[in-house]
């Protein structure tokens, strides 16, 4: 899967997780941009994240992103 | 003047600006007590740390080690739906046995009394009830006494002649208590409950948040029962789907703990249930999100003579 694939695919777990339609995802996207991203629904957006692509992060890679796109290349090494 | 929390939110924000969000939602709906009492605390907390040379920085450091830890748990609950540790052993080896995790933990821990909503406001409920039950207390216990907050708030809430005695296995936590209690008239017994010898019953016992990290609650709360006087409270605390590397007894809810208390021979006097995350209670079952539950216990002369 492409990186601009999983992009698209990550914004549409945002979106349903979130509950917010307007969300609209890039690499630079952090959580200062998205007032309904926090601790708590971190957990959750990672959780379907996991699902949605079947894979499994390490608590490692979870503290090491610092935008969507760090997650993104994540995703792009598990999904290789 | 600024405020010490404000300064150090905005540092843990700095570092973590997901926690950070949380907790500046946290401080958006205290009142002027939180804020006075909050700057008590942290102003003699940052003077312990100075006895130790060291500095807000370093507590920081260790609430954001602390924070990892919880989120890393969290997730695995979320996933499987059970705590990553289910026996003492387990946890002793990950935790009690590893002196440099138990201090970041602890000094995490110290922080979170006043970050996290539901730490706080379980103390504001405690605080306030405790009058209604200080009258006569004259012999105090308190088992697991962490960093040793709600000890020394009982120095100040309890009459001049009344005793105190502290009991905890980890050396740290007594180590910590020392300095935040002071040592006055509080008897330290760095012991197991259950090979503690007391020689007298306790009018006031408090247990916070202990049970989740025992094998056998039950087995606990009816070891303290023995050493309540008849007509003595117990005050405990505990938390239902609360993952953290050192809990292993995993109450699923509140009802779980309530029975566990009334099995135990005990009858609810008052309660109090808070939610981790300021989220509908209806969110709160589905996503299974951390309850701190705390209640004032007597005993039920009825069931158990």
């Amino acid at each position: 899967m492409d990186k601009e694939t999983i992009l698209e695919t990550v914004n549409s777990v945002f979106v349903e997780v979130l509950e917010n339609q307007s969300i609209v995802l890039t690499r630079g996207t952090t959580a200062a941009d998205i007032a309904e991203w926090d601790s708590l629904t971190h957990i959750q957006l990672v959780v379907a994240i996991e699902k949605k692509f079947g894979v499994r992060f390490t608590s490692r890679e979870i503290q090491g992103w610092k935008n969507i796109g760090q997650l993104v290349d994540t995703l792009s090494t598990k999904l290789v | 003047m600024t405020r010490i929390i404000d300064t150090i939110t905005g540092k843990i924000a700095a570092q973590d600006p997901l926690h950070g969000k949380r907790l500046l939602k946290n401080l958006a709906v205290h009142d002027a007590r939180y804020f006075a009492l909050a700057e008590i605390f942290f102003r003699k907390y940052e003077a312990i740390l100075r006895q130790e040379g060291k500095d807000i920085d370093y507590a920081i450091d260790c609430y954001l080690r602390m924070v990892e830890d919880v989120q890393a748990e969290t997730i695995e609950f979320a996933r499987s739906g059970r705590y990553t540790s289910s026996t003492f052993e387990e946890v002793n080896q990950r935790v009690y046995g590893r002196p440099e995790t138990m201090q970041y933990y602890m000094h995490g821990l110290i922080l979170s009394q006043f970050l996290w909503r539901h730490h706080y406001e379980m103390f504001d409920y405690y605080s306030t009830m405790l009058p209604r039950y200080t009258g006569g207390v004259l012999d105090y216990l308190e088992v697991g006494v962490g960093h040793g907050f709600y000890l020394s708030h009982a120095c100040d809430a309890l009459r001049p002649e009344a005793s105190l005695t502290a009991v905890d296995i980890s050396e740290t936590s007594i180590a910590l208590s020392r300095k935040f209690a002071g040592e006055g008239r509080i008897d330290y017994r760095l012991q197991d409950i259950f090979t503690f010898e007391a020689g007298k019953k306790y009018d006031l016992i408090v247990l916070g948040e202990v049970l989740e990290h025992v094998e056998q609650p039950l087995a606990l709360l009816l070891r303290l029962r023995e050493l309540l006087a008849d007509e003595g409270v117990l005050f405990f605390t505990t938390p239902a789907n609360a993952p953290a590397i050192d809990h292993l007894y995993l109450f699923r809810n509140v009802e779980e703990i309530r029975q566990l208390a009334e099995s135990a021979g005990f009858r609810i006097g008052s309660e109090k249930v808070l939610p981790a995350e300021d989220v509908s209670w209806e969110m709160v079952e589905q996503m299974r999100i951390a309850v701190l539950y705390g209640a004032f216990l007597t005993k039920q002369r009825e069931k158990h003579g």
